[in-house]
């Protein structure tokens, strides 16, 4: 098992969130009846011709900046023949050999070590629509067809299912972050085919790769790309051999399944599209979108470690989900501790609105409020404990700042005064003479048993640090 | 009324001396006596264009400015757009569709108050040389009805020169407007690509397809051209606006230019009609015109280059009538493969089929580096070839077809039929301006055209020599046959 290597290459579709399609000025929209946002280019009508959206030539350059590669003075377009009902004209447009993005490589995180892994090509073409299928007959959507699509194309570089998750994470970080696409695997705007083969450690050449469809989600990809790894080695180890075709992963059995055989390379007949001219990009402009380009995933990530003091584990969770992150960057406005502020956030607010399946503005809870409430523990206006209660409550009901709910339970407050905790000490001891002999007897259990008996008529509001230093004080005096 | 030019009829109309109902109905009863005999046109819109014609005439009443065609029927070649009307493109295929949309090219018509007379036939796709592979019927030659009017712009080149109508327009991929022009004794001029919009023409080589009109003189064509020109923000391949004004260039002259005659491409040409061609030449002489023999040896690759780059777009051009959005969808088929094969087989006509097998093969893996990579590569020294002749030549004359109009049925090796072409692809496959116009009549009182072709963007320069021949010749050029009036 150990002598053995996969080699992954993923093509990575990202949807591109243009106003228009690529070669119309249709919507680019989702979610609406079928057939509603199309115009004649879209639908293939004959005498309809294809007309280049800039938009979409300017978010594609805005990703190739990003991940440093080259972008050419001059692309084309090329058809590419097939036929199916949800491609209207019987061919796409795409690029073929002179694609706008060549190279360039991004760099993920793996177990603490950064590993660079390097992009083919990316280009631009446009999407098909949708086949519906009724009881009696099929009918076609094509509000996609001609929407813009920016395929990336990984050099075979990737060896673990893992590495490959996060590879495609960071695509869809950039993307996001370039606001480029929205990069839903759900709704079908960043779809991934994964090519998969084995290899003896130390081989050089590539073994036959099969190729797995249809992953919606990066969770799903990782398990179907282990699975289809698994298959091949045993494969192999049987003494048989792998077969090319197109595989998808069935989540129930956690197996990939043949979908179909590749016997014979298709044939697209390529050529260049004669209906648009080649595509030239003036240098000035390029030049002028590399200074505009925004921050990156790994230049935000690199800040919040080392300027805001994050972790790696919490500054990766905050860059891999860009709205995510944009609300965290909004609420440092106000936050005056951002560790404890991203604590707050990604660990308490998160895990108590996980199930909801809702982001946090979705739920409709204010950024700002729960920096403040960040904030007032660090103030220690409330205690940690109290504190999540309060976020308890502003969970229950969204829209309720922590100042008022600190306003309608008064005692949330946290006791500052000493000697209000002194009585409620002296009191404790008084109570409970065994623990304070067991604890000068040396059980260290017992101290911490009389510290909780404290907290307990505190109700939490008394900052532990205090009360366990009076406790350990009145004991030994 | 029949001999007069659109600009003439135009004025007339402007100036209320003629109303454009008048024009209108005049031509519609042309059409009524003569089309039965002729076949040009598949759909007349009588109701329409009456409507048009008052509403011009309405306008004219209340002193409004009308534009440039006002009240001058136009025909259209039946592959490109009028919104609402059928585009049968000839084909069984198409014929239900209803084009959604109108070209710009007809467009700028209707702006300009042309009147939409009606689709003219052509050859199914605008395949074919002879309008015989129309699915509906073939049209005959106005000059002898057992010939043919050329192809694929049949039609509109039938329609003119019998004087159905002043003007009409088709569109030409390898000579589709200048062959039936010289058939049919009357001027056909493919502008520079990318002048006339194709937005709203039915593809079929989409780098050669040019939008351009028939006419009976020149000053027809460069009012046309007045119209059409000018860039589209629909078709990508449109080139920008020049500001030329065609009409105003006619009258400039041309002494001192100079003139490119290919005179080994001559041997191809029926040497009866070698005196008509020389004649013309001379006639340019006695105009002040320099005469030069040139050379251009990658003209002889023109049919092969044009019989793989043409059909190879083709090909992928006409993929999408399957049967499944907007071609007519065969009765028979069950499964997604029958309704792509039964209807493709019902649908298509024979030579246009031969052609998507052909293209498709050019494009196939393992064939494509000898077949299409090569041509392309061909094409670009073509191109080369051509700069180099305009750096010394005005423009290159030549004859537009070998020989005057066969009689229908007369070629069936559709090789012999390619062959029709061999003069006028260079243009195409160069993207060059080039206008046939007739230079006289062949013993068997058939009309003959010349060729004349110049640089890229030289569309003006190309009139103004037609115009220039034109006048030195002074030819009859309206057939017998029709040259009178109908009641």
């Amino acid at each position: 098992m150990n002598d053995w290597e996969a080699v992954i290459g993923l093509e990575i579709h990202v949807q591109l969130n243009t106003k228009s399609k690529l070669f119309s000025s249709a919507p680019n929209q989702f979610g609406h009846e079928p057939n509603v946002n199309i115009s004649f280019a879209d639908t293939g009508q004959p005498g309809a011709l294809p007309v280049i959206n800039k938009a979409a030539i300017e978010k594609a350059v805005l990703f190739g900046l990003a991940i440093n590669a080259h972008i050419p003075e001059e692309c084309h377009f090329d058809r590419k023949s097939y036929f199916y009902p949800d491609s209207p004209r019987n061919f796409q447009i795409t690029q073929f050999d002179e694609p706008i993005i060549v190279g360039g490589s991004v760099a993920v995180e793996i177990d603490g070590e950064e590993k660079v892994f390097g992009i083919h090509h990316a280009h631009l073409e446009d999407d098909a629509g949708m086949l519906k299928h009724f009881s009696q007959f099929a009918g076609v959507d094509y509000n996609r067809a001609g929407v813009a699509l920016v395929e990336i194309v990984s050099l075979p570089c990737i060896h673990t299912a893992k590495e490959a998750a996060l590879f495609a994470t960071e695509i869809r970080s950039i993307m996001q972050y370039i606001d480029a696409s929205d990069c839903n695997m759900e709704e079908g705007s960043l779809r991934i085919d994964a090519n998969v083969s084995v290899r003896k450690k130390g081989e050089t050449t590539l073994r036959t790769k099969t190729e797995i469809k249809n992953m919606n989600s990066f969770a799903n990809m990782e398990l179907a790309i282990d699975a289809e790894i698994l298959r091949q080695i045993d494969l192999y180890q049987q003494g048989k051999t792998v077969t090319s075709g197109t595989y998808r992963f069935d989540l129930a059995t956690g197996a990939t399944i043949l979908m179909r055989k590749k016997e014979t390379a298709d044939d697209y007949r390529y050529f260049p599209e004669p209906d648009l001219p080649p595509l030239f990009l003036d240098k000035n402009w390029i030049a002028k979108l590399k200074e505009n380009l925004p921050e990156l995933p790994r230049e935000r990530k690199k800040r919040y470690i080392e300027k805001l003091g994050l972790s790696h584990y919490s500054a990766s969770l905050l860059i891999c989900d860009k709205p995510l992150g944009d609300i965290f960057e909004k609420g440092l406005s106000q936050a005056k501790n951002p560790v404890s502020f991203c604590n707050w956030l990604t660990v308490e607010f998160i895990g108590r609105i996980k199930n909801s399946r809702k982001s946090v503005e979705e739920f409709g809870l204010d950024i700002l409020a729960i920096a403040s409430l960040s904030n007032m523990v660090d103030d220690k206006i409330v205690t940690g404990k109290v504190a999540k209660q309060i976020a308890d409550l502003m969970v229950e009901n969204p829209g309720k700042t922590p100042e008022k709910i600190l306003e309608e339970n008064p005692a949330f407050a946290a006791i500052t005064d000493c000697s209000a905790i002194e009585t409620i000490v002296d009191d404790v001891l008084k109570k409970n003479p065994e623990s304070v002999s067991d604890f000068l007897n040396g059980k260290e259990k017992a101290f911490n048993f009389l510290v909780g008996q404290v907290m307990k008529v505190c109700q939490g509001s008394a900052p532990a640090d205090i009360v366990r230093d009076l406790v350990r004080k009145k004991i030994s005096s | 009324m029949y001999s007069l030019s659109a600009k003439q009829l135009s004025s007339l109309v402007k100036e209320g001396k003629i109303s454009a109902v008048e024009v209108t109905r005049y031509f519609l009863k042309r059409a009524e006596a003569i089309d039965p005999s002729v076949k040009a046109f598949l759909t007349l819109f009588p109701e329409k264009a009456l409507a048009k014609a008052h509403a011009i005439d309405e306008k004219i009443k209340q002193g409004k400015s009308v534009g440039k065609l006002a009240g001058v029927p136009v025909a259209i070649k039946d592959n490109i757009h009028i919104e609402s009307e059928l585009t049968t493109c000839a084909s069984k295929f198409l014929a239900d569709y209803k084009a959604p949309f109108s070209a710009t090219a007809v467009r700028r018509i209707e702006e300009e108050d042309g009147i939409l007379l009606g689709k003219t036939n052509l050859d199914e796709f605008a395949m074919g040389s002879s309008t015989e592979t129309s699915a509906f019927f073939e049209t005959r030659n106005p000059w002898n009805l057992s010939c043919t009017p050329g192809g694929s712009s049949g039609g509109s080149a039938a329609a003119v020169a019998s004087r159905i109508a002043p003007l009409s327009i088709g569109s030409d991929t390898g000579g589709s407007i200048r062959q039936p022009a010289s058939f049919c004794g009357t001027f056909g001029f493919k502008p520079t690509y990318g002048r006339i919009s194709r937005y709203g023409l039915v593809a079929f080589g989409s780098s050669f397809d040019q939008i351009g009109p028939f006419a009976n003189y020149a000053e027809d064509i460069a009012l046309m051209m007045d119209v059409l020109a000018g860039h589209c923000p629909l078709d990508s391949t449109s080139i920008a606006d020049s500001k030329e004004d065609f009409s105003a260039s006619l009258s400039q002259g041309v002494e001192n230019m100079t003139i490119g005659v290919p005179r080994n491409l001559l041997k191809e040409l029926d040497p009866s009609l070698i005196d008509l061609f020389n004649n013309a030449i001379n006639e340019y002489v006695k105009m002040g015109v320099k005469v030069v023999e040139i050379d251009i040896p990658l003209i002889k690759y023109s049919i092969p280059l044009y019989y793989i780059l043409a059909i190879a777009e083709a090909s992928t051009n006409l993929a999408r009538f399957d049967g499944i959005l907007f071609s007519k969808r065969s009765t028979k088929a069950k499964t997604l493969k029958e309704v792509y094969e039964y209807s493709k087989e019902e649908g298509f006509g024979k030579e246009v089929k031969r052609r998507i097998l052909l293209g498709t093969y050019v494009l196939s893996a393992g064939h494509q580096d000898a077949y299409y990579k090569k041509a392309q590569k061909v094409r670009r020294l073509l191109i080369e070839d051509f700069k180099r002749i305009f750096q010394t030549c005005d423009a290159v004359v030549l004859p537009t077809v070998p020989s005057a109009a066969f009689e229908l049925g007369a070629i069936k090796n559709p090789l012999e039929m390619y062959l029709q072409d061999i003069y006028t692809i260079f243009a195409n496959l160069a993207g060059l301006p080039a206008i046939s116009m007739p230079i006289g009549l062949d013993k068997n009182q058939k009309p003959f055209g010349l060729q004349i072709s110049s640089a890229q963007m030289q569309d003006a320069k190309v009139l103004r020599l037609s115009a220039a021949l034109e006048q030195q010749l002074k030819l009859q050029t309206c057939p017998p046959l029709f040259a009178k009036e109908f009641s």
